[in-house]
């Protein structure tokens, strides 16, 4: 079980609000305690005001109105540099940390006793007798970027209590950890409340997580709290409601579709990552018409590459693809669009739209190419501005309008445009890869059930994914991945989710190469 | 206890920036400017207010500088629609001046080989030339970029030392050599350009041409590429852009915009070229740089940047009645030019940040 947290609260915010200048109150009077040493999980949905709540606390917004007090005394953080000076330590999700440097080196950058020389023998011992104290386990010498997700993180606590941080800011902590980093993660955690550090993780989603570890949970909804309980007067449901503010269907049908015919042959294909290493090799394997594919596999495992090269954005090495029977091996991106293939990336703002441009001109980014969209090189807007209507009343996107720049809609409204519009269309096969990913609950279920509607059209789908409820939710047949291997290729008939689970972490697959 | 606690200034992140804001912006450090400028001048003992009245009333004077900063400003203009339409696409153009030189090579070219032909064929061809060589030379820095990542920077910067003593060579002692002392021979007098309301026509197809490229930016086909590619890379390569034609597009057309400003500056209006020393060569080099700095200033608008073009090329003119006038010291017209541009520079901070007071 867990540590008692001490009574005595050691930060109080009191009716904190935050206007921002496009006229949305992102925090409407919030009140907060945090206990010493206590798990305080913020839970709400995207845009219920928790990035801005978050970054109040460290420094880097300012508040309209409300006070801060720490240890009971009323304190202003001007900038995340008095935050952490009066013992704030965030965690980002994207990590902040250098690459090319030692974890040492990462750990000790900044610290006010680093001074202008640094002694590296003196920190090292104080950073070793740290880890010590709370039992990381942390090679300080190794380079940044050998480091996994996890241990990236992990780093960057060490980081955060080096510089004597009291209360430690998550942001969005397990989101891009795989599973048995997110048990060494809440390990460390409990580790660290132990030694009277308060933590917030800030959490979009994952509830069974929060539960595993909170003592307490807020939850914030369209700037509010909505309620603070502790964790023993909680249930996942409960939460879900408070986040949502109405009962959820957490329940999907998937109707199985008789298999039809053949849409897409994937023969021995291979292709390099980024690096130039071997992202995934000999990959066989045939779509048929209105099912569902699911792809699961950890991210990292050649997913992201396979459907780069599916969708042509990326050479392979070897093998084929045929559409349609069809061979589109060297077929350009341009002309696989106009054949119906679509693709859902992961990276929705500087991949799948411009944050820059207006939701007309995110729409027709997938239709420019069309013939009816050009009269004589010229844009039809008119029709353009049509479609973009249509997207936003047919696929519920909430936005002011078809002008609004695509930077100012959240991640779930984003992720329904952009789903919409490749949708409206009619493709003949989507890939969709981790299409939920950073979605509070009411868009996550809104995209999974579009993804199963396009059954019922005729689209196929790839669904990439790592979340293994999802995958075994929607897909009629289930592909494992593992280091650019598919294990198997299972019909997806009473499979157990501890099945694929082992042959994602690579319990069924050979091992040849021993990996560091 | 009892603390002083001054409120501090802190800066806030601006995601997207609105025009009128730009708009505010511009205003606002072409104001800074003059007020930094008064206080240079009353340090030398001069009114500032008789010296701001006096350079506007020379540069707008139909007799005096008028025909002068019209001249300028079309040069400015030119120069900045250079730079818009490749930054467009996320291509730095600082390549303007070599460009501008190798218009001025194409419109002399086809002066002299074509100079029997009457005035309705032999314009237009000249025109064609100008663009063409400043299109082609604008191409090369395009073709390096899209094929093998050479940064355009690198490229168009270093090709602009080519270009002059191309030119240079073809004047001074060169096949084109005129009686005067590094002048070209003058060109036929077919070759002579047009005036409309006793001003060059080039003007009238330089705004013409500001007001076509933002038509083609925002309405076209072509220009949502452009454009799209401009904001990100990853984006384009999604949607099936091709990135390859496409920086060599913009190049082209960025060179071939410069290109007719090298046919305004001389083969235009003087008709003859005229190549001074090269020490000194950077007087008419250096006007085709205001393209960059007013580009930015408009937030690579091409409309806005007719008004910006004009705006500075009255500055430019009008500063020279400081020297000669109001008889202050040497250079220091080229002084009030330089803190303006570098006003401009600094203002760019508020384009991207939003300073605010903190409360205690």
């Amino acid at each position: 079980m867990f540590t008692r947290p001490d009574s005595e609260s050691i930060l109080e915010i009191r009716g904190l609000v935050k206007r921002f200048p496009n006229g949305v109150t992102a925090l409407d009077h919030v009140d907060l305690v945090m206990k010493r040493g206590e798990i305080h999980a913020i839970l709400g949905e995207n845009g219920a005001g928790k990035t801005t709540l978050m970054n109040i606390l460290f420094g880097i917004l300012q508040p309209d109105e409300g006070e801060i007090y720490l240890n009971g005394e009323k304190v202003v953080f001007r900038s995340p540099l008095d935050a952490i000076n009066k013992g704030i330590g965030m965690v980002h999700q994207h990590r902040r940390l250098i690459a090319a440097h030692t974890v040492l080196e990462n750990i000790i950058l900044g610290h006010p006793n680093t001074g202008k020389f640094i002694d590296k023998k003196k920190s090292r011992k104080e950073v070793e007798e740290l880890c010590r104290r709370f039992g990381f386990k942390i090679d300080l010498d190794a380079r940044v970027w050998q480091l996994s997700a996890g241990e990236k993180q992990l780093v960057e606590i060490v980081r955060a209590l080096y510089r004597g941080a009291k209360i430690l800011i998550l942001d969005e902590p397990t989101s891009v950890l795989t599973p048995p980093e997110i048990d060494a993660f809440l390990d460390s955690i409990k580790a660290v409340s132990k030694e009277k550090v308060t933590l917030v993780p800030f959490v979009t989603h994952k509830l069974p997580e929060v539960f595993s570890i909170s003592h307490r949970v807020t939850i914030l909804r369209r700037g509010k709290v909505v309620k603070s309980l502790s964790i023993a007067e909680a249930s996942i449901p409960k939460l879900a409601e408070y986040m949502v503010g109405r009962e959820l269907s957490f329940e999907l049908e998937r109707v199985p579709t008789e298999p039809g015919a053949e849409i897409l042959r994937v023969e021995k294909l291979s292709a390099l990552n980024d690096k130039g290493l071997v992202a995934f090799k000999d990959v066989d394997f045939v779509l048929r018409q209105g099912e569902i594919f699911g792809v699961a596999g950890v991210t990292g495992n050649g997913q992201q590459e396979l459907a780069e090269t599916i969708m042509g954005l990326r050479k392979p090495v070897g093998g084929k693809i045929y559409f349609d029977g069809k061979d589109i091996t060297k077929t350009s991106v341009l002309d696989r669009l106009k054949m119906g293939l679509a693709y859902i990336p992961p990276e929705r703002i500087g991949v799948a739209a411009v944050g820059d441009l207006s939701l007309v001109d995110n729409v027709l980014l997938m239709y420019y190419f069309e013939k009816e969209m050009s009269r004589g090189g010229m844009i039809n807007y008119k029709l353009a501005k049509q479609y973009t209507e249509k997207v936003i009343s047919e696929f519920n996107v909430v936005a002011p309008g078809p002008t609004t720049k695509a930077a100012h809609l959240s991640g779930g409204n984003l992720q329904k445009l952009i789903l919409g519009r490749v949708l409206l269309k009619t493709p003949k096969i989507i890939i969709a890869n981790l299409p939920t990913q950073g979605l509070d609950i009411a868009a996550e279920n809104y995209v999974r059930r579009k993804l199963l509607e396009c059954k019922q059209k005729g689209i196929s789908v790839v669904l990439i994914s790592e979340n293994l409820d999802e995958i075994l939710q929607l897909s009629d047949r289930v592909a494992p991945i593992f280091e650019g291997r598919f294990v198997d290729i299972l019909e997806n008939i009473n499979l157990r989710k501890e099945a694929i689970g082992a042959m994602i972490a690579g319990g069924f697959a050979e091992r040849g190469v021993n990996r560091a | 206890m009892l603390k002083l606690d001054i409120g501090r200034i802190k800066r806030e992140r601006i995601i997207i920036i609105s025009g009128r804001r730009a708009v505010e912006i511009s205003l606002l450090s072409i104001a800074t400017s003059f007020v930094l400028f008064s206080l240079v001048l009353m340090y030398e003992g001069a009114d500032p207010l008789v010296a701001y009245q006096n350079m506007f009333s020379f540069a707008f004077d139909p007799k005096l500088g008028l025909s002068l900063t019209i001249h300028r400003s079309v040069l400015i203009l030119f120069t900045t629609l250079a730079f818009i339409i490749p930054l467009r696409a996320g291509l730095w153009n600082v390549g303007m001046e070599g460009q501008f030189y190798l218009g001025t090579i194409g419109a002399f070219f086809m002066a002299y080989t074509f100079a029997s032909l009457p005035s309705e064929i032999l314009i237009p061809l000249i025109l064609l030339g100008a663009a063409a060589a400043g299109s082609l030379y604008g191409a090369i820095a395009g073709t390096l970029r899209g094929k093998f990542n050479v940064n355009e920077v690198v490229v168009t910067l270093m090709m602009n030392n080519i270009a002059f003593w191309l030119i240079y060579l073809l004047v001074v002692g060169g096949p084109w050599a005129g009686i005067a002392e590094s002048s070209s021979r003058p060109l036929p007098k077919s070759a002579h350009a047009p005036y409309i309301f006793n001003t060059p026509f080039t003007s009238f197809l330089a705004i013409a041409l500001a007001v076509v490229l933002f038509v083609f930016l925002t309405k076209t086909t072509t220009g949502f590429k452009i454009r799209v590619l401009g904001h990100s890379i990853n984006t384009a390569k999604y949607v099936g852009i091709d990135e390859f034609k496409m920086s060599v597009l913009v190049m082209s057309l960025g060179g071939a915009i410069a290109g007719l400003a090298g046919y305004h500056m001389w083969a235009g209006d003087p008709a003859f070229l005229m190549i001074p020393r090269p020490e000194a060569y950077k007087a008419v080099g250096d006007l085709t740089y205001w393209g960059i700095i007013l580009g930015l200033v408009t937030l690579l608008n091409p409309v806005p940047a007719i008004p910006a073009s004009f705006f500075m090329g009255s500055i430019i003119v009008g500063a020279t009645v400081l020297v000669r006038r109001l008889r202050l010291p040497f250079g220091f017209d080229f002084l009030f030019l330089g803190m303006i541009s570098i006003t401009f520079a600094a203002f760019q901070f508020f384009y991207n940040y939003r300073l605010k007071v903190m409360k205690k």
